[in-house]
């Protein structure tokens, strides 16, 4: 079938008739996933580990790379979701080409990976953005009671605590319904944005001289140097950091760190069955998330080079997490304390900080409510307790399945902080990529392998080369997530491949098959065949 | 003999598969009825809205091609090929073809009577077809299809329904059913924005309620087939929409209401019956409890051409299981 799409008018008769609405537009898609990206979060993150752990990778580069594979991956999604466009992720793809067993297992690595980087983001404000805002407001002022606040909210127990009632509150945000949440995260998404047009101002108003100078006069007597800014820098490559420069494999590898926020820009896969006109929404708030994400990098990053000074930053952080005891600012070296130094402005420092949390916090819900959809529609499929799709009378929401994914995320939390195992799998992401490629491969023979399915898909039809669209997206979004898999295997700093941790991957997808094959049992054992759940009735 | 026969009366197990709102779709409705051999059914339950909401007119050109138009966008259809797979796809999805010359399609689209006439004689031919496909695929095998119309449904597709081997077509009737079971039979829906074929009232679903539960032998064991879910569930909820049809935002989000009914709710907190099987908003796909009552709502995804339902097992007076599926 090749009919040619040739504009023009309307030629559709429609009566009056009741059915499905759905609600998102092209605007909200957008928000939804650029407030997963988490421009904050991954500004913060990229500057903070990027300059000390890759000083001859090139940030901006690395930010072009990993646009153009997240770019690549969202084609991917875009095709997957237009021709099954129903909330769910993963699973919902998966379910309808791929064994039950691994559609069931590569869902539950994917939120299992989700759900690990809510616990980070709760760990994560508290130690990149609060933290570091009342240290910045103790230099500022003069008050030791800052300081002291900074320091105690380092301490396993107070970073815990705080982060778990970070948690706690996406647990009553969720539990009071998607209208309450998806309002309280515009107003998040307003504010947040703000911040960052703040600091991007903040720093293209700013000089390297400006810097040093509040440097030197605010850190320079703690250190007991007059020039704390060189002498963090001479004090770091003394101890180890290397020598800067450009080479090519150390760009690949930073890449890794715009690639993480990136990854949200294809959240939108989770709430498809909601989008209104899926083809054009999707493809504007996945793509445009992407290029607006990648261009606030690019621009930060170039901005913060040329304020602090890429030497700096590196040193600065290398000198805080190698231990070798090189010189560094009185708490982590983030850049809302950094802001706050250069500005020497409380109120900049606090809304820097506060910006950075609430871009933090936009990850919590989105991705708890990633994991909330993904086990009520097992539990729906029956390969999960019926009990975790109850639904609460009073607020209509899965009460079970979010109280469940909260106390989840606390254990990670807790591992997270007390163990100093856990707090290295950020490995985690490894996974969630890999299970991406799998169902992204799965789309290159989607149009193949069930085409009474695709056959209904607005993309039926529609070929480049010769092979049909979702192929050839779902290739290069299956070429794209295998060279980040890869590319997140050999980076030691932002995932790995250490044995305890792949161990601890391997187990999640081990874990998945256990699940399914126990609950195929138990269900078999009550007259249940839960493969039904994953085939389709024939027509014929 | 030191084992039991199975039951085969009052407290036989009964596997029910239920579907609604499948809106004209072909691949769905084929599959529905395939469910019962599928899913093992014992009775096939059909919640109303039958009929689909758009003709897709198929206007051949002087040179020997046909336009069309599909998923937003107006298409040029080249050969037989590909007219009969333009076609095939389209009832799939709801819509109804009709292939005409481009001089009927422009007199058509300035005559809003002739659109009613071909849409209704469409939809009826439809229902024609697809209660043959049952009478088919279903003889022999002791599997009957229970009907209700929706509020999009004609009323003229009642007699061809109720006069099809094989289907039971039932409104504003309490039946016996199965394993000693009773079903009522509520078809049509409240006041929608869209002002179609089956409305009423609350006070006329009270008055339709009044008439109905006094049948009801024993409500511990009745089953409700009302098309409508109930008030103010997860079931009934759905975006609001203002006279031109258009989703109403507050502080740029949907504004959800609830489209079910308040008299069914008062109803079922009233007499407890069995179960509810609900359609009529497609987004309220979920199973809830009111009290001890099971009410179902599968949801309806129809276009994407996977058949949304739910398969429930009844033994002993009780529901056994009850689980959404999709097909």
């Amino acid at each position: 079938m090749s009919v040619t799409n040739v504009g023009g008018e309307k030629r559709i008769f429609l009566r009056k008739a009741s059915g499905l609405i759905r609600t998102a537009s092209e605007t909200d898609t957008f928000i939804y996933n650029l407030g997963v990206v988490s421009i904050g979060l991954g500004v913060g993150s990229m500057l903070f580990y990027g300059p000390a752990f890759y000083p001859q990778g090139n940030l901006v580069w690395g930010c072009i790379i990993a646009g153009v594979a997240m770019a690549m991956i969202s084609l991917g999604f875009i095709t997957w979701t237009v021709t099954l466009p129903r909330s769910g992720g993963i699973y919902v793809f998966g379910s309808r080409i791929l064994p039950p067993a691994l559609a069931l297992t590569m869902s539950l690595v994917e939120i299992t990976a989700w759900l690990f980087y809510c616990a980070i983001a709760a760990y994560w404000i508290v130690t990149l953005a609060l933290a570091p805002m009342f240290s910045g407001l103790s230099l500022l002022t003069g008050n030791e009671t800052f300081l002291a606040i900074s320091k105690t909210m380092l301490e396993p127990w107070a970073t815990f605590l705080i982060g778990a009632a970070i948690l706690l509150i996406s647990q009553v945000v969720l539990s009071y319904g998607m209208r309450f949440y998806l309002t309280l995260n515009k107003w998040v998404f307003v504010l947040a944005m703000a911040s960052t047009i703040l600091l991007i101002i903040t720093l293209a108003v700013s000089t390297r001289e400006q810097f040093v100078t509040n440097l030197n006069t605010l850190v320079g007597p703690s250190l007991g140097v007059s020039d704390a800014y060189n002498a963090i820098i001479a004090s770091g490559k003394e101890k180890g950091w290397g020598e800067p420069g450009f080479d090519l494999w150390q760009t690949i590898l930073v890449s890794n760190w715009p690639f993480l926020p990136l990854i949200g820009a294809a959240f939108s896969i989770a709430i498809g069955g909601e989008i209104k006109s899926v083809r054009r929404s999707q493809t504007i708030g996945m793509l445009g998330a992407v290029f607006t994400a990648t261009l606030a990098f690019v621009i930060t990053v170039w901005l913060a080079y040329r304020v602090f000074g890429f030497e700096f930053l590196g040193t600065a952080v290398f000198n805080t997490l190698s231990g070798a005891g090189g010189l560094t600012t009185p708490t982590d070296p983030s850049i809302a304390l950094l802001t706050g130094i250069l500005t020497q402005s409380p109120l900049i420092t606090v809304l820097t900080s506060l910006g950075l949390a609430l871009w933090m916090w936009m990850w919590i819900p989105a991705m708890h409510t990633f994991g909330v959809r993904a086990i009520v529609a097992w539990s729906f499929d029956r390969v999960a307790p019926a009990q975790l799709a109850t639904i609460s009378e009073k607020y209509h929401t899965p009460i079970v399945a979010i109280t469940v994914t909260t106390i989840v995320n606390l254990i990670f939390m807790a591992l997270f902080v007390f163990t100093p195992w856990f707090s290295k799998i950020v490995i985690l992401i490894e996974a969630a990529v890999l299970a991406w490629s799998v169902v992204l491969a799965a789309g290159i023979f989607f149009p193949y392998l069930r085409p009474q399915l695709y056959e209904k898909s607005p993309l039926a039809g529609k070929k480049i080369f010769g092979l049909p669209i979702m192929t050839v997206a779902c290739f290069l979004g299956f070429i794209a997530a295998q060279f980040y898999f890869w590319t997140l295997f050999f980076d030691p700093n932002a995932a790995g491949h250490e044995p305890t941790q792949v161990a601890i991957v391997a187990g999640v997808f081990v874990l998945g098959l256990v699940f399914y094959y126990v609950m195929k049992m138990i269900r078999r054992a009550q007259g249940v065949d839960v493969t039904l759940a994953f085939k389709e009735i024939p027509i014929e | 003999m030191f084992w039991r026969k199975k039951d085969k009366g009052a407290n036989a197990e009964v596997k029910i598969f239920f579907a609604s709102d499948l809106h004209g779709s072909n691949v769905c409705f084929k599959k529905f009825v395939n469910s019962a051999q599928f899913y093992g059914a014992d009775v096939l339950v059909l919640g109303g809205d039958l009929t689909g909401k758009a003709v897709i007119p198929i206007a051949e050109q002087e040179d020997g091609t046909f336009a069309a138009f599909q998923h937003g966008e107006a298409v040029r259809i080249n050969d037989k090929t590909e007219l009969d797979e333009f076609i095939k796809r389209q009832g799939n999805i709801g819509f109804y073809p009709a292939v005409m010359s481009e001089a009927e399609f422009q007199q058509l689209r300035t005559d809003e009577e002739s659109q009613s006439t071909l849409f209704k004689k469409l939809v009826l031919e439809r229902v024609h077809e697809w209660a043959a496909f049952a009478a088919e695929k279903l003889k022999g095998c002791g599997v009957p299809l229970l009907a209700i119309p929706g509020n999009d449904d004609f009323h003229e597709i009642d007699e061809i329904l109720t006069q099809a081997a094989r289907v039971e077509f039932h409104e504003m009737q309490v039946c016996d059913f199965k394993g000693g079971y009773q079903m009522l039979y509520c078809g049509g829906s409240t006041p929608t924005p869209w002002d179609t074929e089956r409305e009423y009232t609350e006070e006329q679903y009270v008055a339709r309620f009044a008439e109905l539960i006094p049948q009801v032998n024993d409500m511990s064991r009745c089953i409700f087939n009302v098309h409508v879910p109930p008030f103010g569930t997860v079931l009934d909820t759905c975006p609001k929409l203002d006279s031109n049809l258009q989703v109403v935002y507050e502080m740029g989000l949907p504004v959800q209401v609830h489209a079910g009914c308040k008299a069914l709710v008062d109803v079922i907190k009233e007499h407890q019956p069995l179960l509810g099987l609900h359609g009529h908003v497609h987004e309220g796909r979920a199973k809830i409890n009111i009290g001890s009552t099971i009410c179902i709502n599968p949801g309806s995804v129809y276009p994407e051409g996977i058949l949304q339902g739910a398969m429930i097992t009844l033994s002993d007076g009780k529901v056994t299981q009850a689980n959404l599926m999709q097909g």
